[in-house]
């Protein structure tokens, strides 16, 4: 059985938060919608080949946000009402916006500068 | 009982070899255990002693909380066992060695046997001596799986294999996942294999276990550092001892922090060479077992 989001994992970096965030992000983004059956541990462990406790404690972590509802009997779900999307869209981006401003600092741009790159970029 | 092994002291010697010295190790129900080494540093010995298949000439060993030297027919129905080199009848056929085993063990799982055999494209009718080698590890891997073993033991399941049938192994192997107190023991040379799969490592180098770490702490505590000097340096300073595996080159400086810790290092390591800008990286199992590997040749020395 396939994933039915994206997930590229790459060394280094702890695959549980790695997990975590590519399902948040499946879910802001629209790839995963409510309702929609969540992989078991097992089809998770065995698609990333990964170790099943770092699914499960992935699982627990999503549960625990309100992004993955536990429906005895059936399996896990995505959840319905979200009240944790808008954290999770901002989620998404602290990343890649942490390294951006940890590079601006090494290069020695302020923060009016990278503003500026921003707003450049944006148009 | 929480330890499905258990080594205190545990050491083998052949003739004047000292294939393994002292080895004392648990592994925790529930996890997922790598044994690490170069070649010949006594990771099959200790396997091999585990399951009573040698005997240690020194220490001793618990699997699922029973002396290895009196492993009787019940903790062997709750052993899955395949080795690098495993011995099968090679003048049965798929389906007579699966039916051969599937008396020898009343948790056997037919449902789990099918499932394993289409996933892992197994030829019922081939007689084993006609199979490939990777079609043999997997019919191993049937005959150890199906009967749901509560500790799976792998003494080099993917050697010689290539990447396809090293990727279908693991996923057999995982149809266990989610079983609950289900541990695996495993020796491999395929470290970005085993890295995603394991929870805890055990080094073993020259017979010795040089390390033993739950894979999250080793991956929080070493790091490749690269400084940018603001001169190219001249003199080597004293470095801690934490810090190996030093290279200078130009106005570049790098080496391997074994106690990382944030901010802390990327400080000191400034400090130290006088440095303009520092970068320090996370690093892959693989890297981290050859720094590792490094060191202990060099203390050696």
């Amino acid at each position: 059985m396939l994933l039915p989001f994206s997930v590229v994992l790459r060394p280094g970096r702890p695959l549980h938060d790695q997990l975590v965030f590519a399902v948040t992000k499946a879910v802001v983004t629209g790839q995963l919608q409510a309702g929609d059956r969540f992989p078991s541990v097992r089809v998770l462990s065995q698609q990333l080949k990964i170790n099943p406790n770092t699914a499960q404690k992935a699982v627990t972590t999503l549960v625990e946000r309100g992004i993955l509802d536990v429906h005895p009997g059936i399996g896990t779900k995505v959840a319905a009402w979200r009240p944790v999307v808008s954290a999770a869209r901002r989620a998404v981006l602290h990343e890649d916006i942490e390294r951006l401003v940890i590079d601006a600092r090494r290069i020695g741009l302020d923060r009016d500068d990278v503003i500026d790159l921003i707003r450049r970029q944006w148009r | 009982m929480n330890e499905v092994i258990r080594a205190a002291g545990l050491a083998c010697r052949y003739g004047r070899t000292q294939a393994v010295a002292d080895l004392t190790f648990d592994v925790r129900e529930g996890s997922l255990f790598a044994l690490l080494g170069p070649n010949g540093a006594g990771k099959t010995t200790t396997i091999r002693m585990l399951m009573n298949i040698i005997r240690p000439s020194r220490g001793e060993a618990a699997v699922l909380g029973v002396d290895t030297r009196r492993l009787g027919l019940r903790e062997l129905q709750a052993i899955g066992y395949v080795s690098e080199n495993q011995q099968l009848p090679s003048w049965m056929s798929v389906a007579e060695l699966l039916t051969f085993c599937r008396r020898l063990y009343p948790t056997w799982d037919e449902g789990l046997s099918r499932t394993l055999i289409d996933a892992f494209d197994l030829p019922l009718d081939a007689k084993i001596a006609r199979l490939s080698r990777g079609m043999r590890v997997k019919a191993a891997l049937v005959s150890s799986l199906a009967y749901r073993p509560r500790l799976l033991v792998l003494d080099e399941p993917f050697s010689g294999l290539d990447p396809i049938v090293r990727d279908d192994l693991i996923r057999g192997v995982l149809e266990l996942a989610g079983e609950e107190r289900w541990s695996v023991l495993i020796s491999s040379h395929d470290l970005d294999e085993v890295e995603r799969l394991v929870d805890t490592v055990g080094f073993i180098d020259c017979g010795r276990l040089v390390l033993l770490e739950p894979l999250t702490d080793l991956h929080a505590r070493f790091r490749r550092v690269e400084i940018t000097t603001i001169e190219p340096p001249t003199t080597t300073p004293a470095l801690p001892a934490h810090w190996t595996g030093l290279q200078v080159s130009g106005r570049i400086v790098r080496f391997i922090e074994t106690r990382y810790a944030a901010d802390d290092t990327e400080r000191r390591g400034l400090e130290v060479f006088g440095g303009a800008s520092i970068e320090s990286h996370p690093m892959t199992l693989r890297e981290i077992f050859v720094a590792v590997a490094r060191q202990q040749r060099e203390t050696r020395r």
